[in-house]
């Protein structure tokens, strides 16, 4: 919202007060000023001409040479534009000012005035059109002013422009601020200077308004009061330069004089009005009602025709609806120029209706703005006045006597104790009840002392935010200054342990990029076919941004595969990438909240280059056996201690897929991606991706680490091989291998796997050291052959196999 | 004899500097130290020594013989450490070879530093759901049903299969804030208590550099007898000297939210120009990082504090907010493209 310094100084004076303490201290009372311009800086250097000369340039067909008296002095202008005329008041721009749009430039960049020769001919000087001002659109010649112009007088003040312009940001409970006279008074406030409203003097004629339209409120619960007055023999047309100018100024397009009057009477007051053609009112009767069963469609005044729910408030007259209630009026009844009298609505509506109409309409407007924010009730009879006061003059009306006043009751002010231990306690203060008292009256809320500790506060109508002490406690910091209370920090030690952090991914994290691998964040909206793919219990949003993100995220592979994809697009083609977030569907089963269930998993990624990229060593693209390495790492670093991998099947997500179990339990999925989804992600290269439960990983991690002694006898190391049929699985051949060690096992793991040459056609050789030890002693040969006679029944009586050959 | 002794010391010295392999250990062996060897060969001879001559050339015997051997067996431990010794046409200058690097992301960065802060001065960790319940999100933090405050949070809305009405579908939602886990916590734990409440949010806003769908926010709580705004203060200006210097300035200015009151924005000063206005800071030499208040004391009636008894503070901030600022970064949405040279950069 706009707020002029102009305005302001009408309610409080603030002459000697700069610009930048005006937004510093409104920022700090909670009206934040995001940016401030002083107006009059962009005419610098600006001043209106009269044009006393126009000459053909010796030169040029269509230049002219223009003589123009800027204020005393004449300066010398050459001019291309068609409508230059001796006798113009013209804007004139002198050497050294900044013209606000070149329109010869396609970006319209501003550009500063140099003292120039234009074919041989020296410009003092340059008259502009208005898109050179930035006034408006019209670039097909100079900018002329009415005659009364006086040549010299500055351009900003020519406009009116001699102002400061606030873009104020407010809060949604500061309803009160959305004027100026609200604004005004936290600067009164603010800096200790006394509020002068205006207080309209009318001259009333004519038969009085009760007599001359009625008003009834049928929907009383949506509208506590309806007041409207009549001014009569007006004549629309233009606002005069003070008028139009404050409007403009504030970002409001001008109309007329008397919408501009309402609109003023709103951007200062805060009250929104509204005129109705009195003519145009049949029967001179308002009827504040719900639309009846027929009325479903209602042409707005911007020309749009309106379905109208039964629940929107209307303003109607005998016959049929003539406003939309705090949002719109009507096409059948607004002002023309033929308009004569007319009825000014000053009301007040209650904020859930016109929110709920002006969401349902899609249409917010300054004045549904307001209403959904909440206007004090008590303002609509000096609204009244003061926009009657400002038609009489600007458009020559006569305004009725009296005033019609619907209300349903009286509104009074709140009462509020308030006990100043409890502001101490609050804001950590040591204020005394003195002090509180005199900033809560700063602010137009009188306190009465009930006791030495507690007083009593009347809260105006147009607060309605303040409703109890905690309310008034926060006015009490806020105008007393947030900067204004030391900071105090002394937190105490506790010892709780009801937050400690459960199963934090924190030191998985650390472990997997000291691994090697980036981390991902990625985001958990996708589109519904991604998300039903992986699980058909994916959850839907019902007003996604775009199709692209109408679902929760059922799986960390698409997000994986998009990340994999955009790096191979920039040509960075080898990565290794994890990622700890959620996946999310609805269960069966009642969850935390409603049936949704949210799991948090562990993504591992491999694609391209395995480690390490050598100029010596030859490159191996990453396979399914590195893939299965860093889940054997990530598992052997949560501490634990066996799992298994059960070969899956191919699913539609995977090809070589394995099934990875923890104690017994399922604990993720892993494998080469499929066909089918790296071409849904564009992707020309194979990916290895596992997703694994990081809860129930890290809850099977679980317990305390305890010490074992080391032991204290080596390890006996034996290689073994074997030639096998080739489909034998190793994993098989391991655990014979665990067996026949029994309680002597430490270690296994294959060192040599090969088929050809010397091996017949169908058989591997398969090679394995095992680590063999013992607590009591060092294990001596009968040991070692003990082990290796029963591996060599096992293999031969399982695998039909034979040693092949043997080192110990 | 003793030239004898001397030369096959000698011999045996350079035969020892050309042992390089298991090969030449052997044959240095036969040649020296086996049964037929030199030494051995000069031990045969002591017998034909005169009886008076004995005693010293046994002497310098034994030395020969246990100077060899102790240099032999020190020659043949270090066959095969040998060959890595060559230097000569090693080229030093071939850089590295290129291993993968990894490193967390820059928000789980930010996280865990502002989580470090904060369990360092008491406070524990919980958190909570992020398809939340009408009465988490919004209702139990004094959101009345109509207020235009939920203007301010463009809220997600989630189907619920559960309900076939279509308007039962407003019931649960996609948090837009962590405040919700406040209410949680509150609701299982009695007061005294200090926490924070990472995690995952989303608001239904156009995708842009300064705004995406989602981001994390990190919630603070504190509720205990007398806690005050210049607690809150003190608090939240410790925060801001660990995080970003000792020398940060903080301004609270007030504010307004539902669920706290009185409520304040927290603007630290803009560190990129030092407070003399620019772009990052919109010329106004002040950076946004955080929103707080004193809970408001519906929000306790909610959660059946008496407050009376208790007051506290509550605060919020943006984690990606933090670290755009903290790094320089000009646009939200690398952070959810996961670029590799992006997060290299971290």
């Amino acid at each position: 919202m706009k707020i002029s310094r102009k305005w302001l100084q009408q309610l409080v004076d603030l002459t000697d007060i700069k610009d930048e303490d005006i937004a510093a201290r409104l920022t700090m009372l909670g009206i934040e000023v995001e940016s401030y311009e002083n107006l009059s800086g962009k005419y610098d250097g600006f001043v209106v001409g009269s044009v006393l000369e126009v000459e053909k340039h010796p030169n040029a067909d269509k230049l002219k040479l223009c003589k123009v008296d800027v204020g005393g002095e004449v300066k010398s202008i050459i001019c291309g534009a068609p409508n230059v005329a001796v006798g113009q008041k013209v804007p004139v721009g002198l050497v050294g000012a900044t013209v606000p749009h070149n329109q010869h430039d396609p970006d319209g960049k501003p550009f500063q005035l140099t003292r120039a020769k234009i074919r041989g001919v020296e410009s003092e000087g340059m008259i502009c059109s208005a898109r050179e001002l930035d006034l408006g659109e019209d670039a097909s010649g100079i900018m002329v002013f009415d005659e009364s112009a006086t040549a010299g007088t500055p351009l900003a003040e020519h406009f009116g422009m001699n102002d400061t312009v606030y873009e104020i940001s407010l809060t949604p409970n500061r309803a009160d601020c959305l004027s100026h006279l609200g604004v005004a008074r936290e600067l009164a406030s603010a800096f200790s200077r006394k509020l002068t409203p205006k207080r309209a003097k009318l001259r009333e004629e004519g038969q009085p308004v009760v007599e001359s339209a009625k008003v009834e409120v049928q929907a009383q619960d949506l509208c506590p009061r309806y007041s409207a007055r009549i001014v009569r023999g007006i004549k629309v047309g233009p606002s005069p330069k003070w008028l139009s100018g404050a409007v403009e100024r504030v970002g409001m397009r001008s109309i007329n004089n008397v919408v501009d009057a309402t609109n003023f009477v709103m951007l200062e007051l805060g009250q929104p009005l509204h005129a109705f053609d009195l003519k145009l009112v049949a029967g001179h009767k308002i009827l504040v009602r719900r639309p009846l069963q027929d009325e479903t469609k209602f042409t707005t005044l911007d020309g749009k025709e309106r379905n109208i729910s039964p629940d929107t408030l209307m303003i109607c007259d005998k016959e049929k609806m003539v406003a939309i209630a705090g949002v719109m009026g009507g096409m059948n009844s607004e002002i023309s120029s033929e308009t004569t009298d007319i009825l000014i609505e000053s009301a007040n509506f209650s904020p859930s209706s016109i929110r709920k109409t002006s969401k349902t309409l899609g249409l917010s407007t300054e004045a549904s703005y307001r209403f959904e924010r909440g206007v004090d009730p008590n303002l609509t009879l000096q609204a009244l006045d003061r926009v009657a006061e400002i038609i009489a003059e600007t458009s020559g009306g006569k305004p009725a006597p009296g005033i019609v006043d619907v209300a349903a009751a009286k509104f009074p002010p709140t009462r509020v104790e308030l006990h100043v231990d409890q502001v101490n306690r609050l804001l950590g203060t040591r204020l005394a009840s003195g002090e509180i008292k005199r900033i809560l009256e700063s602010i137009e809320i009188p306190c009465d002392k009930k006791s030495e500790t507690v007083m009593v506060c009347t809260v105006p109508t147009f607060r309605g935010d303040i409703q109890r002490e905690v309310d008034l406690i926060e006015e009490v910091g806020r105008v007393y200054g947030y900067e204004k209370i030391a900071d105090s920090f002394q937190t105490k030690l506790s010892f709780d342990f009801r937050f400690r952090e459960q199963n934090s991914g924190d030191s998985l994290r650390e472990y997997m990029a000291g691994a090697g691998f980036n981390e991902m964040v990625t985001n958990s909206l996708q589109p519904a076919d991604v998300a039903g793919f992986h699980d058909q219990a994916f959850v839907q949003l019902a007003n996604p941004i775009s199709e692209d993100m109408a679902a929760m995220r059922s799986s960390l592979l698409p997000g994986s595969m998009q990340t994999v994809g955009l790096n191979i697009s920039f040509g960075l083609k080898n990565m290794k990438l994890f990622e700890l977030g959620k996946v999310y569907r609805t269960s069966n089963e009642q969850q935390i909240v409603g049936n949704f269930e949210e799991t948090e998993k562990i993504a591992i990624v491999l694609s391209g280059i395995a480690d390490p990229v050598s100029y010596d060593r030859k490159e191996a693209p990453f396979d399914i056996f590195d893939l299965k390495t860093e889940v054997e790492r990530l598992l052997s670093f949560l501490k634990l201690d066996s799992w298994d991998f059960i070969s899956y099947d191919t699913t539609k997500e995977y090809e070589l897929s394995l099934k990875l179990f923890v104690k017994g339990m399922e604990t993720g999925l892993l494998g080469r991606v499929s066909r089918e989804v790296l071409k849904k992600f564009s992707v020309e290269q194979d990916v290895y991706f596992a997703e694994l439960d990081l809860k129930r990983l890290l809850s099977l991690t679980g317990g305390r680490r305890r010490f074992k002694s080391l032991p204290r006898f080596p390890f006996a190391s034996i290689d073994l091989s074997f030639i096998v049929d080739e489909k034998t699985p190793a994993a098989k051949m391991v655990e014979a291998l665990k067996a026949a060690a029994g309680s002597m096992y430490r270690d296994i793991s294959v060192f040599d796997i090969y088929s050809g040459e010397g091996i017949p056609g169908g058989k591997k050789s398969i090679a394995f050291t095992v680590a063999l030890g013992s607590e009591e002693r060092t294990l001596n040969d009968s040991d070692v052959a003990g082990f290796i006679e029963k591996a060599e029944k096992a293999f031969r009586e399982e695998f039909s196999a034979e040693l092949r050959k043997q080192k110990s | 004899m003793q030239e004898e002794i001397q030369k096959v010391k000698d011999e045996a010295t350079a035969s020892l500097r050309e042992i390089r392999t298991q090969e030449d250990a052997e044959n240095f062996r036969l040649r020296f130290l086996s049964r037929k060897g030199s030494v051995a060969q000069l031990f045969d001879r002591l017998k034909d020594i005169p009886k008076e001559d004995k005693p010293a050339l046994g002497k310098a015997l034994n030395e020969l013989r246990s100077f060899v051997e102790s240099e032999f067996d020190a020659a043949r431990g270090s066959i095969g450490s040998t060959a890595s010794r060559e230097t000569a046409g090693i080229d030093l200058s071939i850089p590295g070879r290129k291993r993968y690097l990894g490193r967390k992301h820059p928000l789980t960065q930010t996280a865990e530093e502002i989580k470090r802060i904060f369990t360092g001065i008491g406070f524990g960790i919980a958190d909570g759901p992020e398809i939340e319940d009408d009465y988490h999100n919004f209702e139990a933090l004094n959101f009345p049903p109509d207020h235009p405050a939920r203007d301010m949070q463009d809220t997600f809305f989630v189907k619920n299969p559960a309900q076939k009405d279509a308007n039962q579908n407003g019931k649960y939602v996609l948090r837009t804030h962590t405040s919700g886990v406040q209410i949680r916590v509150m609701e299982n734990n009695k007061p005294p208590l200090r926490v924070i409440m990472p995690g995952r949010v989303y608001r239904n806003e156009a995708i842009s550099a300064r705004s995406y769908c989602l981001f994390h926010q990190v919630e603070g709580l504190y509720v205990d007898k007398n806690v005050s705004l210049a607690e809150l203060k003190g608090t939240i200006s410790y925060f801001a000297k660990e995080f970003f210097n000792a020398e940060a300035k903080l301004r609270f200015r007030p504010s307004y939210f539902p669920f706290t009151e009185p409520s304040a924005e927290v603007d630290v000063n803009c560190f990129i120009c030092g407070g003399k206005g620019c772009k990052i800071c919109k010329y106004s030499g002040w950076l946004e990082i955080m929103g707080c208040g004193m809970v408001d004391p519906n929000v306790f009636k909610f959660v059946k504090y008496d407050d009376h008894e208790v007051s506290g503070f509550a605060f919020g901030m943006g984690i990606e907010r933090l670290a755009l600022l903290r790094y320089g970064i000009d646009d939200i949405r690398l952070f959810f493209e996961n670029d590799i040279r992006f997060l290299n950069q971290f």
